[in-house]
This record gives structure tokens, C-alpha cells and sequence, in this order.
């Protein structure tokens, strides 16, 4: 089943298109990386697809729901992680999955809802290892403490489709390393749109990868049908090759 | 539970946590009460000046103390703006209703506790200074103190909305002194007189505080509460309403 499909989808900022004319296709269980440089209109279309920002033109479905006509059913298949870290300072690791979960869960009620919202929290803090800082406020963690926190609170609501906007932004080698490793045992349970523009990240992570110059998507495909394609080695080289065509 | 006591739950534990809020909100109105009736205390009987006296002191300090409740409001609401959490929650099945009420409800359940705070500290006071406060009249007042509290969070709710994190609280502190002067809260406004009563009078301020004396006071007369407070209460409606398109409008903006 197709997680998610735009046909023309577009975003106008005054003089300035961010996003134009996307047409994409995403199978559901897919990693897919969305692969550019600064401005290329990554998070533009991460926006559009979450609901955070109104389509120019065109249209996107996620799971068959319309973004502009269903956007509640949206909401409800899909979790974000951007590229800030957003989460509430003051509270805790533990407080801060608490309340995301409430805020999923609002709808279930009883003793039956808050056990299934512990187990939910407890599996999530074990599957991101969080349990040493489960108490310590969010505040006092460090930026790849952070990053899993982050991620850690898009999945609470068990999103069908996870979205991880730069989720490696500003860390160092080793925690970049051990969220990959999160990511790849996510692969197989959520959908997950990545978008980033380290190389090296998409290349280990993603099973297809399109690159994105100027809004417009100008490649797409899996790593090998993108050497393929370009006759380079190496998604640094495929991507230089790719740039300097467009 | 429901979403707007969710992130309701969140806002006073973040607010919980912040040590200025107890400095502002707590700490601040009861070092004013303490002063105030120190100056009272130095202020010869014959000169006829009441207004610092416990019973006009209290309404008066607890209405100002609600000022620090809209400059925490503004913080907590600006501060959430400025980074990407609220961008986060915009991406869940929140409504814009979840976030104001969201927003509302703690900060007038905190302006409560702060006037219970100011209100038990004034009868001690009005303990050590042998004046007779009615402990009827303060929990009369608890209640009456409420519409205002509804006033000046919406007041912070807006400026927090408007406004980033480094303009909403400049802002507040001019609402602040607004409030305190033309409030009518350290000076006796009636007496005074003039166009500045005029001023006063065209500013929902001095209701505000006229209406907690008088419940204080017991006094529940139409010219000394019933008007002061129909004011506050049509004022508080009118502010919460601009305050909720105001936040709709800029998380629409925000979602274009």
C-alpha cells in the first residue's frame, strides 16, 4: 500500500517557490530520504506532508487521507521529529513521553488506558535506552540525549508514518552513529520519510533516496539504480554529479 | 484525559519548576504586603490615609499580584513559540481551543493559590496590627478576583502571541505599572481626583481593584461591587475572545 503519494504538490512563498510540482510515491514499511542541500525544499515538503503547512497546488495523501481535506485523520498516522529539538524543557524524560502520550491517547479512558499508556512509555524508553535519564529533566541533556527524546515522542502515538526532519543535525560521530541504529530497528515497524544532507546517512539508512535541488525532485531511486544512473560510486559523488547537471 | 487538561498539566509543571514564578507570583505580593503595612504603620492615624491600611492593602496587592500572572502567561506562551515544540503539538490532533484553554486554566488555578497565599498572610497581619479582616470577606474575595484573573491571563496570552520572547514580557511590565498606578492600587484614586480619575476610570484597573476591597470589605453594594465587577467580568469575556482568534489566527498563519 502506497503511505504516502502527491501528485504536483507546490509551495509559493510570495516570489520564491519552496517546494514545485512533486509527484512521489512512498510504499508503506519504505525508508526514504530525501536527500539536499539547505533551502532545497526538504522540510518544506515534510511540512506539507505533517499538516504544518497549506499546499500551494497539487495534492498529497497520506495513507488514502487527504493533507487539506482529512487533516485530522493525518494527525492521527503520523509523528514528527524536527529539526530543532522539541521538547518541553522543564519536564522530565519520563513527563515529556507522559505527556505526548496523553495528548494521543486523550480519547481512552480508565485504568485499562493508563496501563496501556505505561506499557507504551515503558517500551519506548527501553527500545531508545532512556531508562538512566528517565528522570532528569529535558534541560539538563545533552543535544544526542535530546535527538532520542525527540524521536522517542513522535513514536509515542505510534504513528503509521515517522518523519525525521535532519534527525542527526549537530551531533557528534557517536551519537549520530547510535540513532542510525535506532532508525534501521525502526525500518521494519513505521514508515519513515528521512530528510537530511549527510551523505553518509542516507546512503546507510534509506532504501530509496531522491534528491531534491531547488523545490523540484530531480533523482530518485535506490542507491544502486542512482549509481546506476549516474555512472559515479558513492552517494557523495552521485549527488555531486546529480547537482552539477541541474 | 483530555487534551486541553494534558497540556494544561504540562504548563504548571513547567511553571512548577521556574523559580521565578515563585519569586513573582508568591514571593513578591507577600514582601509588598509586609512593606506596605510597614508604611502603614509609620503613617499618623490624624492624616486620614486609609490605603494602606490591611483591608484596602490586601484587594489592592492581590490584584497586582495577578499582573505577574499576565507577564508569566506572556513568558510561558512566547517561550513555546520560540522554539519547535508548539510547531510539534501543531502536528497532533491539538485544536487552537486546546492550547488557549490549555494556556488559561493553570495560570487562573495559579492566580487562586496566589490570592489564597496574599489572603492568609493579610489575616496574620491583620493579627499582629489588631484590625478586624473578615475571613468571610477574603474568601468572598477569592471568588471575585477570579474574572480579573481571566483578564490578565488573556491579557498575557495575547502579548505572548503577538509578541517573541524578548518584546512580550517589556511589554507586560508597561501593563504592569499600568495597572498598578492606574489601578488605583498604591494611591486613592477617588480622592485624587481630576483627569487622572478620569484615566482610571476609562481602564478596567481600578474595577479590578475596587471589586476585591469591597468583597473584602463585605460591602456587596452596586456602586462599590456590582458595577466595578459586571466591568471586569464584560472586560475579562471581551480580552479571552480577542485572545483566542488572536492565538487561532496566528496558528492558522503559522499552518499557511
Amino acid at each position: 500500500m502506497n503511505a504516502i503519494i502527491t501528485e504536483g504538490l507546490t509551495k509559493r512563498y510570495k516570489d520564491k517557490t519552496a517546494v514545485d510540482s512533486l509527484n512521489l510515491s512512498i510504499d508503506e514499511g519504505e525508508l526514504f530520504a530525501l536527500l539536499g542541500v539547505n533551502g532545497a525544499g526538504k522540510t518544506t515538503t515534510i511540512r506539507m506532508l505533517t499538516c504544518l503547512s497549506t499546499p500551494s497546488a497539487g495534492h498529497a495523501k497520506v495513507f488514502g487521507h487527504d493533507v487539506m481535506a482529512e487533516p485530522d485523520e493525518v494527525k492521527r498516522l503520523v509523528g514528527i521529529s524536527t529539526q530543532d529539538t522539541a521538547v518541553a524543557e522543564n519536564l522530565t524524560v519520563y513527563e515529556n513521553l507522559k505527556f505526548m502520550a496523553g495528548v494521543y491517547m486523550s480519547e481512552e479512558k480508565g485504568k485499562e488506558a493508563e496501563k496501556s499508556i505505561s506499557d507504551r512509555i515503558e517500551n519506548i524508553i527501553k527500545m531508545f535506552n532512556l531508562d538512566e535519564v528517565r528522570n532528569k529533566k529535558a534541560k539538563t541533556l545533552s543535544g544526542g540525549w535530546k535527538r532520542k527524546l525527540s524521536i522517542a515522542m513522535a513514536l509515542i502515538g505510534e504513528p503509521k508514518i515517522l518523519f525525521l526532519d535532519e534527525p542527526t543535525l549537530g551531533l557528534d560521530v557517536l551519537a549520530r552513529r547510535e540513532l542510525w541504529k535506532i532508525i534501521e530497528d525502526l525500518k521494519s515497524k513505521v514508515t519513515i520519510i528521512l530528510t537530511t544532507h549527510y551523505m553518509e546517512e542516507a546512503e546507510a539508512l534509506a532504501d530509496r533516496i531522491a534528491v531534491m535541488i531547488s523545490g523540484k525532485i530531480v533523482e530518485i531511486g535506490t542507491m544502486d539504480e542512482l549509481e546506476e544512473r549516474t555512472g559515479k560510486k558513492g552517494l557523495e559523488e552521485v549527488f555531486v554529479e546529480i547537482a552539477g547537471r541541474n | 484525559m483530555n487534551r486541553t487538561l494534558v497540556f494544561a498539566k504540562r504548563n504548571i509543571i513547567e511553571m512548577s519548576r521556574d523559580m521565578l514564578s515563585y519569586i513573582f507570583c508568591i514571593a513578591f505580593p507577600i514582601v509588598m504586603l509586609l512593606i506596605m503595612t510597614l508604611v502603614n504603620e509609620s503613617i499618623p492615624a490624624e492624616s486620614g490615609m486609609t490605603i494602606f491600611r490591611i483591608d484596602n492593602l490586601a484587594g489592592g496587592v492581590v490584584i497586582f499580584g495577578q499582573t505577574f500572572v499576565m507577564l508569566f502567561t506572556a513568558l510561558s506562551v512566547s517561550k513555546d513559540r520560540s522554539g519547535s515544540f508548539l510547531i510539534r503539538l501543531f502536528a497532533t490532533p491539538m485544536k487552537s481551543g486546546n492550547f488557549t484553554n490549555g494556556y488559561i486554566l493553570p495560570m487562573v488555578a495559579i492566580a487562586v493559590v496566589q490570592s489564597l497565599i496574599t489572603f492568609v498572610v493579610a489575616f496574620i497581619i491583620s493579627l499582629v496590627v489588631s484590625y478586624d479582616l473578615s475571613p468571610a470577606g477574603l474568601i468572598a474575595a477569592m471568588i471575585a478576583i477570579i474574572p480579573s484573573a481571566i483578564m490578565f491571563t488573556a491579557i498575557g496570552l495575547i502579548f505572548g502571541t503577538l509578541f517573541n520572547q524578548n518584546a512580550a514580557p517589556g511589554l507586560c511590565s508597561i501593563i504592569i505599572s499600568l495597572g498598578s498606578f492606574l489601578g488605583a492600587i498604591w494611591f486613592d484614586a477617588e480622592s485624587t481626583g481630576g483627569v487622572l480619575l478620569k484615566i482610571c476610570r476609562c481602564l478596567p484597573f481600578i474595577y479590578c481593584t475596587k471589586a476585591a476591597r469591597a468583597a473584602i470589605s463585605l460591602d456587596f453594594s452596586m456602586d462599590a461591587f456590582v458595577i466595578p465587577e459586571l466591568i471586569v467580568l464584560g472586560t475579562a469575556t471581551i480580552l479571552t475572545v480577542i485572545a483566542i482568534a488572536v492565538f487561532r489566527t496566528r496558528m492558522k498563519a503559522d499552518l499557511s
